[in-house]
């Protein structure tokens, strides 16, 4: 059984008025447990509206979701969080600045739990989140009771990522997060993602603006466009898909008259 | 020395309403403007119920219990109905008006010769210590009775600081901190935001009536005026505890709060006695909390951080 079920979902913003977005026009996928897939697509193709829906930041029109086995479609956010990872594109999202990186542990060690009136942060956690932030090399583990808003964002998005997949979800989503990060924490965090995605087998969605991620990492390729998804590539061909492919993939499309041409030059300008 | 026993001991009533401002204000970062009338609302339940003979013990914790229930319907309207947290502070606290009246039935209830938590203290001392009547302190004479109110209300403010420290400690503590600090990462974490602040409006307008009850009894009357301003009152005490504190933990922040009403009270008996007209009261605590809020953001240089880059 898939993992996540998207069927026929749509999603306008801002309805019956002049600024109307149509954000999701029959959105229809599904994503194997311990698929690792990453989403391409324009500029305001509908990429972050996919994920948001599937996290519930809102509730969409029609359509349905299911996860894990469990209709979400009309969960709230707060109660899909049992099941979702999240990471955003904006570093400073992930993390409560003022509260100490061992109790932003202990918040996400509890994702999807009920807090109760426990001690959050006891001498046996902090050991365990210690080992936990030992390998990314960054020296963290002597810093657990700094604050986090002290850290740099490269510090905090790797932290973030450690924090969403503290209790393994059963689906992680990645929107753009690196985007915002200098090169070399970009490449960081982006090893991270590969070697935590692999070793949990983690079930992933991952938001993408740069050719060669969308090229080396996971083992399936979705582009968005205008709120559908218009390009599947999975399996061998996946695997052997180096960025020249992907104009090849876009050219096609464009022949084939899914995307017009301004489309077609804006994924060249932004993935090439 | 009585002087300062009493400003003493107003301060640290109010620092009970300080700590109530604290969540609101350093936790959720805004005014909830509920407590104006949460803390009549305590006075009023309390002298009610004393002034017909119930036992204040009893008395006090049902006005905490009605405090926490107007925090929990201004935090309903604010998170399931989407009304803006000021907006919703003003219409409890205007409703409360009416409610108190009814609570006390007139505007004003005196407890001059009632049993009240203060009375029942005082005759503990007095059994263990026979019927002293006065002490020397530093050089002058000071009634016992007032020094009985003082160490009660310390015991007391020193008390809830020390739960409300551990709650923040909590699992539920800190997700309520990070429900203040950054809402969408708690959300994503799976906390319903709306709980957390209807929760937290519920303890802060609890500790603020748990203050008008205990206000009540000392003062030896409830008023249905008495609210009025009480929410600048514990911003301007909160934010001159910041002021002495620092930025530091959440044990700081709770000491700076209660340091915070002590001190701003121990000013106003000074200027009081310096000839100051009790009808500016109100206006200089405003001015002092506009002149906190403006001051440091008029000097603070504005760094406009860098564009984000894009892969
Ligand atoms: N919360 C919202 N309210 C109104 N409009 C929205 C909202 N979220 C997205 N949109 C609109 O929906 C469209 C799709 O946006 P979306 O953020 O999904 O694009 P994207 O593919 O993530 O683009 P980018 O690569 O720039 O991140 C855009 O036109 C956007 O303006
Ligand atoms: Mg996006």
């Amino acid at each position: 059984m898939a993992t996540l079920e998207v069927r026929g979902l749509y999603k306008t913003f801002f309805p019956g008025t002049p600024d109307e977005v149509r954000a999701l026009r029959g959105l229809d996928f599904s994503i194997e447990p311990g698929s690792f897939v990453v989403v391409i697509g324009t500029n305001g193709s509908g990429k972050s509206t996919t994920l948001n829906a599937v996290a519930g930041t809102f509730l969409a029109d029609a359509g349905s979701i299911t996860l894990a086995g469990h209709n979400i479609t009309r969960w709230p956010e707060h109660r899909r969080a049992r099941f979702i990872g999240r990471v955003f594109q904006d570093p400073l999202a992930g993390t409560s600045p003022t509260l100490s990186i061992a109790e932003n542990f202990a918040l996400a060690s509890q994702r999807g739990q009920p807090r109760r009136l426990g001690l959050a942060v006891t001498r046996r956690r902090i050991a365990e989140f210690r080992e936990h932030v030992r390998p990314l090399g960054m020296r963290l583990e002597d810093r657990l009771d700094n604050p986090i808003g002290s850290l740099s964002g490269g510090q905090r998005q790797a932290l973030t990522l450690l924090m969403a997949t503290f209790r393994k979800p059963e689906l992680l989503l990645l929107d753009e997060h690196t985007a915002a990060l200098d090169p070399r924490s970009a490449e960081q965090v982006i090893r991270l993602t590969d070697e935590i995605v692999r070793s949990q087998q983690l079930t992933t969605m991952m938001v993408t603006h740069s050719m060669a991620h969308a090229a080396s990492l996971g083992d399936r390729l979705v582009m968005v466009h205008q709120g559908r998804l218009i390009l599947d590539v999975t399996g061998a061909e996946k695997r052997r898909l180096r960025p020249h492919d992907l104009l090849e993939k876009f050219e096609e499309l464009r022949r084939s008259d899914q995307l017009d041409e301004t489309a077609a030059q804006l994924i060249r300008a932004s993935y090439v | 020395m009585t002087l300062l026993l009493g400003s003493w001991t107003i301060g640290l009533i109010l620092a009970l309403l300080a700590l109530g401002v604290f969540i609101s204000f350093r936790i959720f970062s805004f005014a909830d403007l509920t407590a104006d009338g949460s803390l009549t609302l305590g006075a009023a339940v309390a002298a009610a119920l004393i002034a017909r003979g119930y036992n204040p013990w009893l008395a006090t914790s049902l006005a905490v219990v009605a405090g926490s229930l107007a925090g929990g319907l201004s935090g309903l309207l604010q998170t399931r109905f989407q009304i803006n947290g000021l907006l919703s502070g003003i219409l409890v606290a205007t409703a409360l008006y009416s409610v108190n009246l009814h609570v006390m039935g007139r505007s004003n209830v005196p407890l001059l010769d009632a049993r009240t938590v203060n009375s029942d203290l005082q005759g503990v001392v007095q059994k263990v210590s026979g019927k002293v009547e006065s002490v020397q302190l530093l050089g002058s004479s000071v009634r016992v009775s007032d020094l009985v109110n003082l160490g009660a209300i310390l015991l007391l403010v020193c008390l809830t600081a020390w739960l409300l420290h551990l709650f923040f400690k909590t699992s539920l503590g800190t997700a309520m901190r990070a429900t203040g600090d950054n809402p969408r990462m708690i959300r994503a974490l799976g906390v319903d935001v709306g709980r957390m602040i209807t929760l937290g409006l519920m303890m802060s307008n609890g500790l603020v009536a748990l203050s008008g009850a205990m206000l009540a009894q000392y003062q030896g009357f409830a008023d249905v005026q008495m609210g009025i301003g009480m929410v600048v009152l514990g911003l301007a005490s909160v934010i001159l505890g910041q002021a002495l504190v620092g930025r530091g933990g959440i044990g700081l922040s709770i000491c700076g709060a209660i340091m915070g009403s002590l001190l701003f009270r121990l000013m106003i008996a000074l200027a009081l006695r310096a000839g100051l007209d009790p009808n500016d009261l109100k206006l200089i605590t405003a001015v002092f909390v506009l002149l906190a809020l403006v001051l440091p953001r008029a000097f603070q240089l504005r760094v406009k951080p860098a564009p984000a880059g894009r892969l």
